[in-house]
């Protein structure tokens, strides 16, 4: 806990003796930036994990903001006034998390969409301000009346301003340490993984931006009580836009990195703006150049600074405790796909594949490039859509369902390219793994979840010849690529699926390695009676796990039998020799 | 009445189609997300300030245009754009500086404060019954001319077919003999150029400010997403229903709530139809 307390008290120390040393007319400007610096640090919580960038938050910030002026206006009692805040909060919550999961719902890389939808919201706002005199005041805006309780903005209210950034940093520092960050982050890092691990990616994002949001209506309603008067430009697009330079130029991957950011930005330009006409032209720049070269910010700068005085030792690996058991699905059976029709544009991918696999066992799809292997697989999980026929598993119809839901109705997948989470150690890559299918909302906000580790995945790593078990601290990027196999098939066979789906899991893998990706793919199989399908070139394999060969070729079934029926068949030798294309 | 409701209508669309054009280009074929397109509308729309506060005659317009716009646009290109092909949500955030960075410049040369400038066409033209500035109703048919050059250009030429398979795979692209800085250049700045002229035929109808691109780039976005990316045919639809509503709303409502319909449209595309009408990979 020492690593969240200590930067906490020093932020409060430092900013309790501010109006001591300086004075409360410097402790009521420092207010005004600290109150962006919160408004800039839950920008920095939502693009620095998550990676999405929200263009428009001063929309919650005016919005919060307004209700406040209008509320303290009306004086209706300090009771009234917190509850309707309550709600108020609530109320931005609810609209940004729905907002954020519809657009983020149909695709993974809507960031740029998103960033743009918000930026027309509050463009929009601040012209509803600007002419909806009777409620805003127009363009002259609200004023008259007195702060939140009653207190003097240059001298008591500062205190609340230091408890509420204090509060946020606090909460932030301690989100940091919980399994909903690993979560959160890996939605950046891999988000088509994160979704085969079963985890609703745009619902992940539309949390993560109702959060900032809140935190940004939180900071709206400081301001209004702090600087007694509230106009549209408190709701638009300038504060806006000046929120994320504070955020990218303070820091957006650290907790405090905004609040430096505002607080450094907000009085280097109380200072120059009027004597230098080029300030802003400088913060554009900067900014550009943050993008470009330093994204991590001013906080990563002192963080450095701070690290070569001071470097951190990797923590002993914790002691684990047995994970949960995985959520019951009770489908079963054997895997049917009816006349599946797959096209994308004018090129037709599948074209009327039928086949039935036996309700256990390990089935191979074989066939030229070209011939729908992955594409086949991808229309079990939902990465792609049929456009004609019918899938079904056990009794139940998977086709046509997000990705996301792969994992809940029995399917797990390992891709072709090893596809883990890039930017995050093997142990953290594991732990994600053992959340999938096996968390409930509770319990990504306990720390305890990161210890989680099930028999199988115990006895996988403990296996004498699988790599990973010295690599656990080791970030994923430098792992040579047959470890990352490994690793992925691990975190795969992590949610125990009742059908496992591997595309060429031994590609990249020396012999040794390949003997022993196919032994455990066999003991999986065997320990869970379920139904594995296996994407292979090597025939040698194909012959040694296969209890049914799929033999694909230009989109269809070419054929589906034993090994030895299948290396008969005259259609298939034709195929593989060359003589028919 | 109805003829002029009609030719304004005809005015929204292929204006608001001639500004999205170029965001069509820079987005749909490059994949970089320009969020200084408004920029370079409104750098276009300072060009006949430029010219008057000079002393130069109106034949001037034309070339200072496309050559501040086009030389602000290489010199972007060539220093940041182009590290970051392949870099979508980078290119977002760098071209954000940049716009700030364009606005301040430009107020800095010319001031905050409106400007305004008169059309080189004065006059109007009777047409279905009605008096319209002839103007506009050049602009119009221009606009509705250069699309269907456009268009049978694209037909033949195969720059698209090169720029689809630059930013596929461009060190193969290299490798087939593609000069992949020159292209890419080359359409970067061939984009900004028809925003630029976008906000030069605009100038005389608006007031020209260096805040004004914003709602150019909104509205080009909201065209892009309900038309789809990719092909002329979206751009033309997506830009007809976004100026249609737009317009039709602000005349029989208000503004506020032609914007909103828009808006609300974009974000039921996005979740229903995230590819747009058209979404075609040509």
């Amino acid at each position: 806990m020492a690593s969240v307390l200590l930067p906490v008290s020093l932020l409060l120390a430092a900013l309790l003796l501010i109006p001591e040393l300086f004075g409360d007319f410097t402790a009521y400007q420092i207010g005004l930036y600290l109150i962006y610096g919160i408004a800039a640090q839950g920008i920095g919580f939502l693009w620095g994990k998550t990676g999405v960038l929200p263009l428009g938050q001063a929309l919650f910030f005016g919005f919060a903001a307004y209700v406040t002026a209008i509320t303290l206006r009306a004086e209706t009692g300090l009771i009234t006034e917190l509850a309707l805040a309550v709600a108020v909060l609530v109320a931005i919550a609810v609209f940004a998390c729905a907002l954020a999961a519809l657009i983020f719902r149909g695709r993974n890389d809507s960031g740029p969409y998103f960033s743009l939808i918000t930026l027309a919201l509050v463009m929009i706002a601040e012209q509803i301000a600007g002419t909806a005199t009777t409620l805003t005041g127009g363009f002259n805006g609200l004023s008259g009346f007195d702060s939140l309780g009653k207190l003097d903005p240059f001298a008591g209210f500062y205190y609340v301003i230091v408890g509420v950034t204090v509060a946020v940093s606090l909460l932030l520092f301690v989100l940091n340490r919980l399994p909903v960050n690993l979560i959160a982050r890996a939605v950046a890092d891999n988000e088509p993984r994160l979704q085969l691990l079963g985890f609703p990616t745009h619902i992940i994002k539309g949390a993560a931006f109702a959060f900032s949001a809140v935190i940004a209506a939180l900071a709206g309603g400081l301001f209004a009580s702090h600087q007694g008067i509230v106009t549209p430009t408190s709701m638009g697009f300038g504060l806006s836009a000046e929120l994320v330079i504070l955020t990218a130029v303070g820091g957006r991957y650290h907790v405090l990195g905004p609040l430096i950011g505002a607080v450094l930005v907000g009085w280097a330009s109380a200072e120059l703006r009027d004597s230098f006409p080029y300030w802003e032209l400088l913060m554009a720049v900067a900014f550009i150049l943050v993008v470009l070269k330093a994204p991590g910010g001013i906080a990563e700068l002192l963080e450095a600074g701070y690290r070569r005085v001071r470097a951190t030792k990797p923590g002993a690996p914790s002691k684990v405790i047995a994970a949960p058991p995985t959520k019951a699905v009770d489908a079963a059976g054997p895997l049917r796909f009816d006349d599946v029709h797959l096209q994308i544009g004018v090129v037709r991918i599948l074209n009327g594949v039928s086949f039935q696999t036996p309700a256990t066992g390990i089935v191979s799809i074989i066939g030229p490039n070209g011939a729908g292997k992955t594409s086949t697989l991808n229309t079990i999980t939902g990465n792609l859509r049929i456009t004609g026929g019918r899938i079904t598993f056990g009794r139940r119809k998977i086709d046509s369902r997000p990705p996301y839901k792969a994992l809940h109705s029995g399917i797990g997948r390992k891709l072709q390219v090893p596809s883990v989470f890039f930017s995050m150690s093997v142990s953290e890559n594991l732990a994600i793994a053992m959340m999938a299918n096996r968390s409930r909302l509770l319990d990504l906000l306990r720390p305890s979840t990161y210890r989680w580790r099930s028999r199988s995945l115990s006895d996988l790593l403990d296996h004498p010849s699988v790599p990973l078990k010295e690599e656990l601290v080791e970030p994923v990027d430098h792992l040579p690529q047959g470890h990352r196999q490994f690793l992925e098939y691990a975190m795969t066979i992590a949610a125990e699926p009742q059908v496992l789906l591997l595309d060429e899991p031994c590609a990249g893998l020396s012999p040794d390695e390949t003997a022993l990706m196919t032994d455990l793919v066999r003991h999986y199989q065997a320990e869970t009676g379920g139904l594995v399908i296996v994407i292979e070139h090597d025939m040698s394999i194909v012959e040694a796990i296969s209890d049914k060969v799929l033999v694909m070729h230009l989109g269809q079934v070419l054929a589906f039998d034993t090994f030895e029926q299948v290396r008969r068949n005259p259609e298939v030798q034709a195929v593989y020799a060359g003589g028919t294309k | 009445m109805s003829s002029v409701l009609f030719l304004n209508l005809a005015w929204q669309i292929s204006t608001l189609a001639l500004v999205a054009l170029g965001l069509a280009i820079v987005f749909g074929k490059l994949r970089i997300m320009n969020m200084a397109h408004g920029e370079f509308v409104m750098i276009g729309a300072y060009a006949p300030v430029i010219t008057s506060s000079l002393g130069l005659s109106g034949w001037w317009q034309l070339p200072v245009c496309l050559l501040s716009v086009g030389l602000v646009a290489f010199v972007l290109e060539r220093a940041i754009i182009r590290h970051l092909y392949g870099r979508m949500f980078d290119s977002l955030l760098a071209t954000w500086g940049i716009a700030i960075l364009l606005r301040e410049t430009v107020e800095l040369i010319f001031g905050r404060g409106y400007q305004s400038v008169s059309p080189p066409i004065g006059g109007t033209l009777r047409l279905f019954g009605a008096d319209y500035p002839a103007y506009r109703i050049a602009v119009i048919v221009g606009i509705v001319l250069g699309f269907a050059a456009l268009y049978w250009w694209s037909t033949r030429s195969r720059v698209a077919v090169r720029i689809k398979a630059m930013v596929g795979n461009p060190e193969l692209a290299e490798a087939v003999g593609i000069d992949t800085a020159r292209l890419s250049a080359g359409a970067f700045v061939f984009g900004c150029c028809t925003a630029g002229l976008a906000g030069l035929v605009l100038a005389p109808t608006i007031r020209i400010e260096p805040m004004m691109g914003l709602d150019y780039l909104i509205r080009s976005f909201f065209a892009l997403v309900v038309g789809g990316l990719g092909s002329l045919e979206g751009l033309g639809i997506g830009a007809g229903i976004i100026a249609g509503t737009q317009s039709v709303l602000g005349a029989v409502a208000n503004q506020t709530y032609g914007y909103l319909a828009v808006l609300t449209l974009s974000i039921l595309f996005l979740w229903v139809k995230p590819d747009g009408i058209r979404s075609s990979s040509r």
